[in-house]
C-alpha cells in the first residue's frame, strides 16, 4: 500500500476525445481521486469498459485498461476478477452499453456478487454515434431516431440493480466531483459488487440536464433528506423517482455483505486441492470400470 | 473367427441401451480390444428412443465400420428410427425381443434380408430373474457374451461395480440375468454367428474416453485455469468435466449467462495473465464471433473449442457435422487470420488441445479447436500415453529490465511482442478492440492500421510450416489422393487401406491445422496427384473450396461432401476413387460430382 498516491498518478498521457464541458471529465477526475484515496498502485488495477464516449475512460488512467466491445465490459471484468482476485477491478460504460446491449449481464454480475465497481455514465442519449435514443431516454424525447418523440419509456438503472440484489447502489454527478469521488471510493471499498450511476450530462446532444449548473440546482443529497442507506425499501422508493428527481448519494448499502464468488471459489480451491491428480496421472480419470 | 465386430442396439429411453454399450466398451478395453462407440438419441428429454453402435476389434478402430454384424432391437419402432446409424445388411445377425411379437418375415428392413433373425424372450427373462423389465440390457449383455465370446468376467465385474451401491441382492439378480443370457445363447447356438478372437491378455489396459472429456483433461495439462462457457449440445461435457476437475487445480469455471459472457470472461482471464478457454457448438460460435475478433486485435491468447453439430441455426443438435469450417476461418469482421485446428480422434484431441493452448500463448491469438459431435461424444479406447511428453508453452512476458520502457504492441519482426498483465509494475497498457498504436493508444490512422493488421497476420506465418500438424499416409508418389479432416479422417484412412488392397495407388493427407492454409505442404502433396477426393461431412465441401483459394488443387480432385444424415463409408470412397482412376486412365478428366 502506498499512502502517498495522488490523483495525478492515475492520469495518463492520452488526451480525452470528449467534447469540452462533457460530464465525463468530472467522472474521470473523481475516479482518479478515488483511486488515490484507495492507495493501490495503478498496476494492480484493471479498468474495463465497453464502447461509447464514456468507455474511452480507462485509457485516460494509468491503470491496466481494457476498452472492449459494446455492452460487454462486465463479462470481461468478471473474468479478470475471477482469474486474479487480488486485482482491483473497475468497470465503466454508458447507459446504452450497460442497459441496452449489455443489459443482460448486469443481473448476473450482481447475483455472483463479484467484487467489481461498476460506474455507468448515464446521459440518456447516445453521444458517440451522434444523438440517438438511449435506454434511459425519457418518453417523448426527440432525437435523431425519435424525430416525433420517443414512444418508449426509460429503464430505471437504480431500481433494476437494487432489484437484482446489489449490495451497493449509489448515484452521483460530476457537478459535485468531491462527493462523486467519495461514492466511488466507498463503492471500491464495499466488499462485493458496487454500482454507481453517474448523471453525466452530454452537452452536445444533451436531453434533459444539458448543463452542469442546472443539474447542480436539481441535486438532492440523500443523506440530507434523512435516508438511511441500510433501508432497502426506502431505497426502492427513492429509486422510483429516477428521471424526475436527481438524488445523489448512497441509495443502498447492505449492512452485512454477502460472500463474493471469487471468495467462494478460493474456498473451493482450498477444499479440493488435495484431490488434484498429478499432471502425469491425469489419464487415471479414464481407466475403465 | 471374427476379429472385428460391429454391434448396434436400440430401445426405448429407460431400457438401459446406453448403459449396455458402456458396459461392453469398458469390458472390451479391459480385455485388450480396441473399440469405439457412439450413442444416439431422439430429441426427447426423457423417454423417447436411444441407441448405441459399437465396433470392437483386435486392430485399432478407425471408423464405426459399415453394416452391423449384430443388431439388437428391444423393440422395432425404436430400432427403425435409427435406420442410417444402425444399418442392417446381408451379413447381420438380428436379435430382437420376442415380446414385440413381430414375425420374422414382417420386419420392415426395406428389402434387406439379414443373415439371421433371432427372437429371444428378453423381457420375459428379465422379469423372471430380476422381477422387472429393467434388466433387459443385462440379459442382452449375457446373450452377446454367450454368442460372440465377449469377455464375461470383465462385463460381470463392471456390473458388480455399477450395482454395488444398490446392495448385494441387486448385484446378484443382475448377475443372474447376465448368466441367463449366456446360458440361453449356449442352448440356442446361432446358425451363422461366430465368436470374436480373444485378444492376448498381455495387452496393456486401455483407457476409455470421449473427446469432450479428453479435451478438458488436456486443457488442465496445458495449464488452463479459467473456463467460461454456456451449456450447448454437443460440447457441454467439456464444461461439466472442468467444473468437477478444474477447481482442484486452483482454476475457476464460470457457467455464464450466455455464450458472449462465457467467452468474454475467458478473454478477461487471459488479459489478467491466466490461460483460458471456452467451448461451444455452432450457434454459440455465432454469438462468440465478435469476442473472437476482440481477442485477435487485443492480441490475447484464448482457446475456443467448437464441437460441431448440424446447422444452420439450431439445426440438428444431436448429429455430428463438419460444416463450421468457413465459420471458424472467416466469422469475424475485418482482416483476421486465426489458427484453426482439428483433432482426428478422441486420443488426438488431447494433443490438439494442448497445441491450441501452445499456439494461443506463443502467438497471442485466439485459436479455434474444430472438434465435432462424433469425436466429442463418442467413447473410444485409448492406449495410455505419456502426458509429460507434451511441451507446454507460456506467453512471452516482458523481462523486468524491459519494463522500464515497455511498449505492449511493439512492431517486431516476428509480429509477437512481449505481453504484460495486471499486477506487473511498469507493464501498464491499454488493451482495446479499437485499432491502436504500438503503445496501445487508440488511433484511426490508416497507416497504423495497415502496420498492425500486417503484424497480427504475419505472426502466424510460421504455423504454415508445421508439418507435424499434418499426417500423410500411403504411397508418396501416388496419382490418387484423399484429403480428409476431423472425425471423418479415420474413414478416409480405412478407405486408403481398402483402395490399396484393390490395387489403386492412393495417398491420404490429414490436415490437423486447417488455417492458416499451409500452402507449401499442400503443394508438395498435390504434386503427383491427378485425381482424388476431399472428404468431409458437409454439403458445400468447405475444405475443398477453402483449399482452392490458396492452392492449385488438381482438377481431378473433387469434393466428397455430405451432411451428417448418412455417415460416409470407406467403401463408397473406394468406389468413387475407382471411378476417378478409370477416367484418368482413359485420359479424360473425370466427371466432377455436382457441387452447389
Amino acid at each position: 500500500m502506498q499512502a502517498t498516491l495522488q490523483a495525478k498518478d492515475f492520469k495518463s498521457d492520452l488526451k480525452p476525445i470528449w467534447c469540452p464541458g462533457c460530464g465525463d471529465f468530472g467522472v474521470l477526475s473523481a475516479i482518479q481521486r478515488a483511486l488515490a484515496a484507495i492507495g493501490r498502485p495503478p498496476h494492480e488495477i484493471a479498468f474495463v469498459s465497453g464502447i461509447g464516449c464514456s468507455s474511452r475512460i480507462p485509457g485516460y488512467t494509468t491503470a491496466y485498461g481494457f476498452n472492449t466491445i459494446h455492452g460487454r465490459p462486465l463479462p470481461i471484468a468478471q473474468g479478470i476478477k475471477l482469474a486474479k482476485p487480488e486485482l482491483l477491478v473497475l468497470a465503466a460504460g454508458g447507459d446504452g452499453d450497460g442497459f441496452s446491449i449489455g443489459g443482460g449481464h448486469v443481473a448476473h454480475v450482481v447475483r455472483r456478487n463479484i467484487d467489481i465497481t461498476y460506474i455507468v455514465m448515464d446521459n440518456q442519449i447516445y453521444g458517440l454515434t451522434k444523438g440517438q435514443l438511449s435506454p434511459t431516454s425519457p418518453r417523448g424525447l426527440k432525437s435523431v431516431t425519435s424525430p416525433y418523440g420517443s414512444l418508449e419509456g426509460p429503464i430505471n438503472p437504480l431500481l433494476s440493480v437494487l432489484a437484482y440484489g446489489a449490495g451497493y447502489v449509489a448515484q452521483g454527478t460530476p457537478a459535485d466531483m468531491a462527493a462523486l469521488a467519495k461514492l466511488i471510493e466507498d463503492g471500491i471499498r464495499y466488499p462485493g459488487f458496487a454500482f454507481i450511476n453517474v448523471q453525466s450530462p452530454c452537452i452536445t446532444y444533451g436531453s434533459v440536464d444539458a448543463q452542469l449548473k442546472q443539474q447542480k440546482a436539481a441535486m438532492q443529497d440523500l443523506r440530507a433528506l434523512g435516508h438511511d442507506s441500510s433501508n432497502k425499501l426506502g431505497a426502492y422508493a427513492l429509486a422510483e423517482e429516477y428521471g424526475t428527481k436527481l438524488y445523489t448519494g448512497v441509495f443502498y448499502r447492505k449492512p452485512v455483505a454477502e460472500p463474493t464468488m471469487e471468495g467462494l471459489a478460493a474456498e473451493r480451491h482450498a477444499m479440493l486441492r488435495e484431490k488434484a491428480l498429478p499432471k502425469s496421472d491425469i489419464l487415471k480419470l479414464f481407466a475403465p470400470a | 473367427m471374427r476379429q472385428d465386430l460391429v454391434i448396434g442396439m436400440a430401445g426405448a429411453g429407460g431400457d438401459g441401451v446406453i448403459a449396455a454399450g458402456e458396459a461392453l466398451i469398458a469390458a472390451a478395453a479391459i480385455d485388450g480390444y480396441h473399440a469405439r462407440m457412439t450413442k444416439s438419441f431422439g430429441s426427447q428429454i426423457r423417454g423417447g428412443e436411444s441407441s448405441f453402435r459399437l465396433r470392437m476389434s483386435t486392430a485399432p478402430v478407425l471408423s464405426l465400420g459399415g453394416a452391423l454384424d449384430v443388431a439388437v432391437a428391444l423393440n422395432w419402432d425404436d430400432f427403425l428410427r435409427f435406420g442410417a446409424e444402425l444399418p442392417v445388411g446381408g451379413r447381420t445377425t438380428v436379435i430382437y425381443d420376442s415380446k414385440t411379437g413381430v414375425a420374422t418375415s414382417q420386419i420392415p428392413l426395406t428389402g434387406i434380408t439379414p443373415a439371421e433373425v433371432v427372437a429371444v424372450p428378453i423381457d420375459q427373462m428379465a422379469r423372471d430373474l430380476v422381477g422387472n423389465d429393467r434388466a433387459k440390457n443385462t440379459v442382452v449383455l449375457g446373450l452377446l457374451s454367450g454368442w460372440f465370446g465377449l469377455p464375461a468376467a470383465a462385463i460381470l465385474s463392471g456390473l458388480k461395480k455399477r450395482f454395488a451401491a444398490k446392495g448385494e441382492e441387486t448385484v446378484k439378480r443382475n448377475e443372474d440375468a447376465f448368466n441367463a443370457g449366456v446360458k440361453y445363447a449356449q442352448e440356442h447356438p446361432l446358425a451363422k454367428g461366430s465368436t470374436l478372437a480373444p485378444v492376448a491378455k498381455t495387452t496393456a489396459k486401455r483407457l476409455i474416453a470421449d473427446g469432450n472429456t479428453m479435451c478438458g483433461a488436456a486443457a488442465i495439462v496445458a495449464g488452463c485455469r479459467f473456463f467460461g462457457g454456456y451449456p450447448i449440445t454437443p460440447s457441454t461435457e467439456i464444461m461439466q468435466f472442468l467444473t468437477k476437475e478444474l477447481f482442484k487445480y486452483g482454476g475457476t469455471v464460470l457457467q455464464a449467462e450466455d455464450e458472449i459472457a462465457g467467452v468474454g470472461a475467458a478473454i478477461g482471464a487471459s488479459f489478467a495473465g491466466v490461460k483460458a478457454m471456452t467451448a461451444t457448438s455452432g450457434p454459440g460460435m455465432s454469438l462468440k464471433s465478435e469476442m473472437l475478433g476482440l481477442a485477435t486485435i487485443a492480441e490475447l491468447p484464448l482457446v475456443c473449442v467448437n464441437v460441431q453439430r448440424g446447422g444452420p441455426s439450431t439445426g440438428i443438435p444431436t448429429k455430428s457435422e463438419q460444416s463450421d469450417l468457413f465459420q471458424a476461418v472467416f466469422s469475424a469482421h475485418g482482416d483476421v487470420v486465426r489458427p484453426v485446428l482439428a483433432p482426428v480422434s478422441v486420443a488426438d484431441i488431447f494433443g490438439i488441445t494442448i497445441e491450441a493452448f501452445n499456439i494461443a500463448e506463443a502467438y497471442q491469438t485466439p485459436v479455434i479447436v474444430l472438434s465435432d459431435g462424433d469425436i466429442g461424444q463418442r467413447k473410444e479406447t485409448v492406449d495410455p500415453f505419456n502426458v509429460d511428453a507434451f511441451p507446454i508453452v507460456e506467453r512471452d512476458r516482458p523481462a523486468p529490465d524491459e519494463l522500464a520502457a515497455y511498449t505492449r504492441f511493439k512492431l517486431t519482426e516476428s509480429g509477437v511482442s512481449p505481453i504484460s498483465e495486471p499486477g506487473m509494475a511498469g507493464g501498464n497498457y491499454l488493451a482495446s478492440g479499437i485499432e491502436h498504436t504500438q503503445s496501445g493508444a487508440p488511433t484511426a490512422a490508416g497507416s497504423v492500421h495497415a502496420e498492425m493488421t500486417a503484424k497480427r497476420s504475419r505472426k502466424l506465418d510460421p504455423l504454415k510450416k508445421r508439418k507435424d500438424l499434418f499426417q500423410e499416409y500411403g504411397r508418396a508418389g501416388a496419382p490418387l489422393a484423399l484429403v480428409s479432416w476431423g472425425s471423418v479422417a479415420g474413414i478416409a484412412q480405412e478407405a486408403l487401406t481398402l483402395a490399396e488392397r484393390e490395387g489403386l495407388r492412393v495417398k491420404l493427407l490429414v490436415p490437423r491445422l486447417l488455417y492458416p492454409v499451409a500452402e507449401e505442404i499442400y503443394r508438395a502433396f498435390f504434386k503427383s496427384v491427378q485425381g482424388g477426393l476431399i472428404v468431409e461431412q458437409s454439403y458445400q465441401g468447405q475444405l475443398w473450396r477453402l483449399l482452392r483459394m490458396f492452392v492449385n488443387v488438381p482438377d481431378g480432385v473433387e469434393p466428397f461432401a455430405r451432411p451428417s444424415a448418412v455417415p460416409i463409408s470407406p467403401e463408397e470412397l473406394v468406389t468413387r476413387l475407382k471411378h476417378i482412376a478409370v477416367e484418368l486412365q482413359r485420359g479424360r478428366m473425370p466427371e466432377a460430382a455436382p457441387v452447389e
